[in-house]
């Protein structure tokens, strides 16, 4: 029942997105503040694990929103869930600021400023409150090798040279554990779910 | 098995320069392989950001976040009517706001930077949204030499910049069939080791190389770059300067110290 639930409140979620979506391109600043009210906490602390710093955090979520609002980015439903999309762009706005920032002489080193985690709220977003914990578990379930290789490239957005560097692989060989690593979570999250695909 | 196929780990965390970039979009067109990887790839790591810990945003970061963001349009006409012609509108109306800005607590990139990486994202996100669409067209005629000719100033702006004393003029000018653009900067700052100052030309979202140069013992700089090196019949809405941290940046690295709209 608690699973239905999720599936029903999954296909309204996407559409209301999507309705938000809409009417954020023609200037309805409550549309904007809408997506901004689901998706804040998610992003917020995507970015932390990203950089663990927390004036980057808002740094980021600011130019998120900013493309959303002033240069309109582009959301094509047909290609995929509207959470997908913002993550991404959140994913790309925080490794540029972190690649931008490392090139200050400075900051990056004493600003990890790990703020506290929040216990277990993960708000009205759907996949984060179904598979957070899963997803956890199926990174613990890597090897070290492959789990670093994931860190490297999706949370640091090392280049595939940088990768085989650390991780003292050869470069040829670094896309093909990495496209294992990643197939051996999905199986891992998908056999978790129980075989109910995610809309 | 191409060279370029080697390239789809670094075209999705965006480490391609502008121009490999393109040949790899270009390369997809025609190789269903890394196509269908990239694909593959950026499905497999959809459910990551789930990973995350919940963390408790900090006091107020909504207010200040959709401050930053709604007074970015403020005083722009009915956002109804500028949804056509978004881009220009953006970028006058964001010059004049700079300095309100600016008074924030932490520092902020500047409009352009913020454009800039905004530009840098959004085309990465065309990458993967739009893989197919984009005909990559870069000409480089190398090797001619202009005969002498009647030049002509077609365009001519001078550059603004609210952290730096220094000054630029940017002019675009037409010298027979081709077009060169000149900058010319005085009161600049002398940079350290490697560091450069870069001009940069964009079009819609995306910068463009237009030259690189150092400041002599006066403080004055000055380039003259041939447009010709660049896409042709693109609308170039905007001209910036910002310090590289060396003569190589593909796209701009560093902060952007003076700029305008063209």
């Amino acid at each position: 029942m608690a699973l239905l639930n999720n599936v029903v409140e999954g296909c309204v979620m996407k559409h209301s997105d999507f309705e938000h979506y809409q009417k954020m391109l023609d200037g309805d600043k409550q549309a904007l503040e809408a997506l901004y009210d689901k998706y804040e906490k998610l992003l917020y602390s995507f970015v932390i694990k990203l950089s663990s710093d927390q004036s980057l955090a808002e740094e980021v979520l600011q130019e998120v929103f900013i493309k959303l609002w002033t240069h309109k980015a582009k959301y094509d439903e047909t290609k995929g869930k509207f959470s997908s999309w913002i993550v991404t762009i959140t994913r790309y706005t925080a490794i540029d600021l972190i690649r931008a920032r490392k090139q200050d002489s400075f900051s990056l080193e004493e600003e990890t400023d790990v703020p506290e985690q929040s216990g277990e709220s993960t708000e009205d977003i759907v996949e984060w409150k179904e598979k957070s914990e899963t997803i956890r578990e199926a990174i613990r379930q890597l090897s070290d090798e492959q789990q670093r290789i994931v860190e490297l490239f999706y949370f640091k957005g090392c280049s595939q040279r940088q990768i085989a560097e650390q991780c003292q692989l050869p470069l040829g060989t670094v896309k093909g554990r990495l496209r294992l690593a990643l197939k051996h979570l999905k199986q891992h999250v998908t056999t978790a779910e129980g075989g109910i695909h995610d809309v | 098995m191409s060279k370029e196929c080697e390239k789809v780990l670094d075209y999705i965390n965006g480490q391609l320069t502008e121009i490999e970039r393109k040949q790899f979009e270009k390369h997809m067109e025609t190789c269903s392989d890394c196509r269908e990887e990239v694909e593959e790839l950026r499905e497999l790591m959809e459910d990551l950001p789930y990973s995350s810990e919940p963390v408790e945003p900090p006091e107020g970061m909504k207010d200040r976040v959709l401050g930053a963001v709604f007074a970015e349009e403020s005083s722009a006409p009915e956002p109804e009517s500028s949804v056509q012609k978004e881009d220009q509108t953006v970028t006058h109306h964001r010059e004049h706001h700079t300095n309100q800005q600016e008074k924030s607590k932490r520092p902020k990139p500047s409009w352009l930077m913020r454009g800039l990486v905004a530009a840098l994202a959004l085309s990465l996100l065309g990458n993967l949204y739009a893989v197919i669409s984009e005909p990559g067209q870069e000409t480089v005629d190398e090797g001619v030499l202009p005969s002498e000719s009647t030049d002509t100033i077609s365009q001519r702006v001078q550059l603004q910049g609210e952290a730096t004393e220094a000054n630029a003029t940017a002019a675009v000018i037409r010298q027979n069939e081709e077009s060169l653009l000149t900058i010319q900067a005085d009161q600049l700052e002398q940079l350290q080791g490697e560091s450069v100052y870069q001009v940069w030309l964009i079009t819609g979202e995306t910068p463009y190389r237009a030259g690189t140069f150092v400041a002599n013992e006066s403080g004055e700089g000055a380039v003259a770059f041939s447009m010709d090196q660049l896409p042709e019949d693109v609308d170039w809405n905007a001209v910036a300067i910002s310090v590289e941290p060396d003569a190589t940046s593909e796209t701009p690295q560093g902060e952007v110290i003076l700029s305008s709209s063209l």
